[in-house]
């Protein structure tokens, strides 16, 4: 191998190349993300006052019209039906993630492989696409303008991903219910008392995710919320004009913030996510 | 050798395709000795069977009770009465009502009070899965008192009813515990998935809805979308940018995020950590935010048409009705800037992965970075990331959001409702939701899954994991 010399010209200049396309990426990254945030504390609050990108003032009005001004665009009111089906769903989809995961992980039935293999294949449909079928069917059982129809709808289909948990479940080794069981515990209760408190994280993790799906949806709502009072905050974000640019901007953000703060903490989970099923071992 | 071929198929697992091909196959292959396996087993249950299995045949439960299985054959019995006072009362006329669809045509001047299709569409098919439920609630009763003979045959006390409650606790536990997701699946995934596909087969639409009468009519929607003058040229135009769309967009965000994370690998880069917070942080922001700050900021009072006044120049109406080129580009570029920071985390993962031997024998031998990239680390990846690449490449086909947000519904001369951005997805919103096109839609539906399912199928089998699988293991 050849001997590196630190300050080489040629090697000087890599680094210079890398680190400048480095700071460029990173730049066209950050910029509509800065852009955002910085127009949420203009004053005055419409597009046009901005000189170039960005705002001529800095004020804290647009956050405070966002939840006082609430005769035209009710924020609070979307932001509470973000927080109430987002909730929901979150248990309500864990409970039945978990329970599909382990179920998947430590029995070994008749059915066990088509059912893993059905679920794979109605991935392969965009929920989106049976989206004609789903509303009429909301119509008919009555569903439209109700917030636990979208809950339903969520929880229901949170199942469907359960392979992160499953490999996570894969993972507590089965020696632990071996023991168990000779002690003469049932399945139930080794579930209960032993499985559930060491996937804790996995659990934490799952609750989080199926919270973040409902959080950033705009399609479901739009569909089935024909109400303005029911809306989210998607939908509602979505009908504001451009003269109200600021005010979108300070809506956005806040419910931007708890959402990157959860990717942030958890981002290794996520690598982790997104590789389980593409992986191959 | 068929072994060996088995074995293949089961590592390969995260494609969906290939082993529902091999399923259907081995389904196939199968059948035949799995039919006559159940045969056997029925055979032997009707020649082997005593007349209290017979009792069971005829009335459900009564055998059980013959042999004093009291809870037992009491709930048998209750869903036989049941589901016999289900059809009688209501099963039967949903049953035939699912294929007539109605009629009686409500005439609001004479008073009648109609059939309304589509609650006799769910209905029916409500009934049908009634159907099928006790159909298999009928053969497991015949088994159950099979077994029991069985047992007393053999001068054993047959099973308690309280331990096999218990079973559902312990060795069974799996049956509860799927029940409650297996209903919700079937309600909210399978459901909407039969129901789309029926409709796609009726002419329920437009001016056809109740109280009108809704009829069978075949193939009629695809012909009509395939052939006549107001759907087809839309069809293939729209099918035409769709195909363009997913190829360039999948391949810029794959490459680009390759890219991203071979660079912030490279050895003389510090703080690694630091320069891949940006990328996350824009992935972490939800997509219609993004979406819905790259349409104002190219919307006509946004900061680069008032830069472009401000030098002087007329505002240009990047996302205009009549955009053309610009329009679609910024689609691209919003789709790359959405995605590419989770192929770069995915890149991220694989390369951390990966056995870096090869790289020193490469630099032993000579060969330039250039071509240490396309000969080792891209085969590699690609290899390995083949799966999130397909089911990439059918996010993107179907991607609603990019112009649904930056544009809106737009209904362009020589379309019909559509604009010449939109993807199928969009067309599909734009007449089923819009403009009650649903029969129409809903053909348009299983026409994208086709589609999308053949496409991705032959990227598949002609791709470097499928045809030699080995390589890396």
């Amino acid at each position: 191998m050849k001997k590196k010399k630190l300050f080489k010209p040629q090697k000087l200049f890599n680094i210079a190349i890398t680190y400048l396309i480095i700071l460029a990426v990173c730049f066209v990254f950050l910029f509509p993300i800065l852009w955002l945030v910085l127009a949420s504390f203009s004053k005055t609050g419409s597009i046009y006052s901005f000189k170039g990108f960005f705002p001529t003032e800095y004020s804290f009005d647009s956050f405070v019209r966002l939840f006082t001004d609430t005769q035209m665009y009710n924020y609070p009111k979307w932001f509470a039906n973000t927080l109430f089906i987002s909730i929901m769903s979150a248990f309500i989809g864990t409970a039945l993630t978990i329970l599909t995961a382990y179920c998947m992980s430590r029995f070994r039935f008749k059915s066990r492989k088509a059912m893993m293999k059905t679920t794979l294949v109605l991935g392969m449909f965009p929920s989106f696409m049976t989206m004609t079928a789903v509303y009429l069917m909301m119509t008919q059982f009555n569903l439209i303008n109700q917030q636990w129809g979208l809950i339903l709808i969520y929880s229901a289909g949170a199942p469907m991903g359960y392979l992160t948990q499953k490999g996570f479940f894969d993972t507590i080794p089965s020696s632990i219910d071996e023991a168990a069981r000779i002690d003469g515990a049932s399945n139930f209760k080794i579930f209960l008392k032993i499985t559930l408190p060491l996937a804790a994280p996995m659990i934490v993790y799952t609750l989080l995710s199926s919270f973040v799906w409902p959080w950033s949806d705009f399609i479901l709502p739009q569909l089935l919320l024909k109400n303005k009072d029911l809306w989210t905050v998607a939908v509602g974000l979505m009908t504001l004009p451009t003269d109200e640019f600021s005010r979108f901007a300070a809506g956005a953000v806040f419910i931007a913030v708890p959402i990157v703060i959860f990717y942030f903490a958890l981002s290794k989970f996520l690598i982790s996510g997104l590789s389980a099923g593409a992986v191959k071992q | 050798m068929s072994n060996n071929v088995s074995v293949n198929v089961k590592e390969k697992k995260a494609n969906p395709f290939v082993s529902l091909g091999n399923k259907i196959a081995s389904f196939f292959k199968n059948l035949p000795s799995t039919l006559n396996k159940k045969l056997a087993g029925a055979k032997e249950i009707v020649t082997q069977g005593n007349g209290k299995v017979c009792a069971s045949m005829c009335i459900m439960g009564l055998g059980q009770l013959m042999y004093k299985q009291w809870a037992k054959g009491i709930i048998y019995l209750l869903c036989q009465v049941a589901f016999l006072a289900y059809f009688v009362l209501k099963g039967a006329s949903d049953f035939i009502g699912f294929f007539t669809l109605g009629t009686t045509e409500s005439n609001a001047w004479v008073g009648i009070e109609g059939d309304n299709s589509v609650i006799m569409m769910l209905m029916g098919l409500l009934s049908i899965v009634a159907i099928i439920f006790y159909i298999v609630i009928y053969i497991a009763n015949i088994k159950d008192c099979y077994s029991i003979q069985c047992s007393v045959d053999t001068l054993k006390e047959p099973k308690p009813f309280k331990k096999e409650v218990g079973a559902l606790l312990n060795q069974k536990f799996y049956k509860t515990a799927l029940a409650l997701p297996i209903v919700g699946v079937c309600v909210f995934s399978i459901l909407p998935i039969v129901f789309m596909i029926i409709i796609a087969f009726t002419n329920y639409g437009g001016d056809i809805v109740p109280p009108k009468l809704i009829d069978w009519v075949g193939l009629d929607n695809f012909a009509r979308i395939l052939t006549l003058g107001q759907f087809a040229p839309t069809f293939f135009k729209i099918f035409g940018w769709n195909i363009l769309w997913a190829v360039l967009s999948t391949a810029i965000n794959y490459f680009a995020g390759l890219a991203l994370a071979l660079l912030l690998n490279k050895k003389i880069v510090k703080g690694k950590t630091l320069w891949r917070m940006f990328p996350i942080l824009a992935y972490a922001v939800p997509g219609f935010i993004t979406l819905l700050a790259f349409k104002y900021m190219f919307s006509y009072g946004g900061p680069i048409n008032q830069m472009i006044t401000e030098a002087g120049g007329t505002a240009i109406g990047f996302l205009d009705i009549d955009a053309g080129w610009t329009a679609k580009l910024i689609g691209l570029f919003a789709n790359a800037w959405l995605n590419i920071p989770s192929s770069m985390l995915l890149a991220t993962g694989i390369l951390s992965n990966m056995n870096t031997d090869l790289y020193e024998a490469a630099r032993v031998d000579g060969a330039s970075p250039f071509k240490q990239f396309v000969k080792i680390t891209l085969p590699y990846v690609l290899f390995a990331t083949m799966p999130v690449l397909i089911s990439q490449f059918i996010s993107n086909f179907n991607n609603f959001g990019i112009f649904y947000f930056l544009r809106g519904a737009m209904y362009m001369d020589g379309y019909f409702l559509a604009s010449d951005s939109d993807l199928l997805i969009n067309w599909l919103y734009n007449m089923s939701i819009n403009n009650n096109y649903y029969s129409i839609g809903a053909a348009i539906s299983i026409i994208i899954f086709i589609i999308t399912s053949v496409i991705s199928l032959s990227v598949y089998v002609l791709s470097p994991s499928y045809k030699s699988e080995e390589t890396y293991q």
